[in-house]
């Protein structure tokens, strides 16, 4: 394409990084987001302590200071590692795709947290009762009947940590990861051309979001199957 | 009734033996020394004013509350409270599951899983905590749903059909554990009042097959015609046990009698 000069398919490719770290981070997130809320309604004590500071720490950072804490904080401990085994050697520096997802979920996470323990919450009381009494509980209970309650009630606000999320994403480049930001400023810079390709950038971002927003519209009508509408 | 046709034999057998349960929430002393025992086929009505204890008595009983103190004794089976000092009691939980699975419970507002269709409320319990294979799970849920008029809504949400309807399905539900007793907590109370006759209908339909049956109403109607024994509680205590006759007929105790002359 001319107006690309030739960086059409970089940017593809960026945008196909920044899918797939979002993907990645999303999966890695809400398993965070579970336990996160699992342990600020445990009945332990140190557990609801720990879930309270997780997700305050998350959402009292800046997205950007988190994505450089653990990927400088993961080389340090790596390096730090590496020459416990081999004294003499060198930096080992994490890979910025597994800091940036890995930093993504946490962010990712510690929103989700929230909302899941929200939505737990909001289960009517009468509904685990009866879970109770037919003997639906621990592990089967939570399965068949906790979850797939609290997801109707967390679905609308996942949907929207997960838009923000895919964004997000636009912070690793900073690492160094080649994801759609990055590639879009290499563009940039190489044919002082800023405004068309972060335009063009912007315009992949909002599709991005687009696709999204209609795929969630979809979830949210089917886990809502059964609700009373209207 | 069929269970009479084994002539000789004694009348009940023992299904349930609940004694001297008491259930305190802070201060407020809820159930003081409440005993109770089922036989089978037996169907015991017990009615009383709101807070009386008779909501909080059934749910000590299928052990959704853990009462202070008493014995429970189902299916010959005695249950574990433990207690340590001033803590309060707790249960053995496998004992509790196993109990539990044995006994049916209909609820006020029902309860129905709002994420499964009324079929799926049926089967999911017998399926994950008896084992039920499957198909043979869907066919006794299709013909519990059609004993109860709904196997036509079978495919529905529990949202998208009525209070009355709700309660039937839920009767279903609990029949569907093959239950030993049934317990019902004011099975009518949450429904507009011209959709309490099918749910009362589904009931006697019950009481007749011999189902063994423990019933919170306020309808003394059900409780008159269906019961073979009504208690009235009064401020945590049992203040008048008998047969139907008895107790709406002729009640010995004065707070029942002035109970009665304000809801009939």
């Amino acid at each position: 394409m001319d107006i690309l000069q030739g960086w059409g398919e970089a940017i593809a490719r960026g945008a196909a990084v920044t899918v797939a770290v979002a993907l990645m981070a999303l999966a890695l997130g809400l398993v965070w987001g579970v336990l996160g809320a699992l342990a600020r309604l445990s009945s332990s004590r140190i557990l609801r302590r720990l879930g309270t500071i997780y997700t305050t720490v998350i959402r009292g950072t800046p997205e950007l200071l988190i994505i450089l804490i653990v990927y400088f904080g993961g080389t340090v401990a790596l390096t730090a590692l590496a020459r416990k085994i081999v004294p003499d050697a060198g930096y080992v520096e994490v890979p910025s795709i597994a800091a940036g997802v890995f930093a993504l979920s946490l962010i990712f996470g510690g929103y989700a947290a929230e909302t899941i323990r929200g939505a737990f919450q909001a289960i009517p009381r009468g509904q685990i009762e009866a879970a109770e009494a037919f003997g639906l509980t621990g592990w089967v209970g939570f399965v068949h009947i906790r979850f797939p309650l609290m997801w109707r009630y967390a679905l609308p606000a996942l949907g929207n940590n997960w838009i923000s999320l895919v964004k997000d994403t636009s912070l690793i480049s900073v690492v160094g990861l080649e994801e759609l930001m990055r590639v879009s400023a290499m563009a940039t810079s190489v044919t002082r051309e800023p405004f068309i390709f972060y335009l063009v950038a912007a315009l992949v971002y909002l599709a991005l979001t687009f696709v999204n927003t209609t795929l969630l519209g979809w979830m949210e009508a089917r886990s809502q199957r059964g609700e009373r509408r209207g | 009734m069929n269970h009479m046709d084994s002539g000789a034999a004694p009348a009940y057998r023992p299904v349930l033996a609940a004694n001297g349960i008491r259930k305190s929430f802070g201060a407020l002393e809820v159930l003081s020394d409440v005993s109770l025992s089922a036989g089978e086929h037996q169907v015991i009505s017990m009615i009383g004013a709101s807070g009386s204890g008779k909501s909080t008595f059934l749910r000590c009983i299928n052990l959704l509350e853990v009462p202070d103190a008493g014995s429970i004794t189902f299916e010959g089976e005695t249950l574990e409270l433990r207690r340590r000092g001033d803590q309060p009691a707790t249960l053995n939980s496998r004992q509790v599951a196993r109990i539990r699975a044995r006994m049916g419970m209909v609820f006020q507002s029902f309860n129905l899983w709002a994420h499964l269709t009324v079929l799926e409320n049926v089967t999911i319990a017998p399926i994950k905590v008896l084992g039920v294979p499957k198909a043979a799970a869907v066919a006794r849920a299709e013909e519990l749903l059609a004993k109860v008029g709904m196997y036509d809504k079978r495919n529905s949400y529990p949202a998208h059909i009525s209070g009355g309807q709700q309660q039937r399905c839920a009767i279903a539900r609990a029949l569907a554990m093959e239950p030993k007793l049934l317990l019902f907590d004011e099975p009518t109370s949450a429904l507009d009042p011209e959709l309490v006759g099918e749910v009362l209908r589904v009931m006697q339909l019950l009481a007749e097959e011999g189902r063994t049956m423990i019933v919170v109403t306020h309808e003394m109607g059900f409780a008159r015609q269906v019961s073979n024994e009504v208690l009235f509680l009064h401020q945590g205590r049992i203040e008048e046990r008998g047969p139907p006759e008895q107790v709406f007929g002729a009640p010995r105790s004065e707070r029942c009698r002035q109970f009665l002359a304000r809801v009939l």
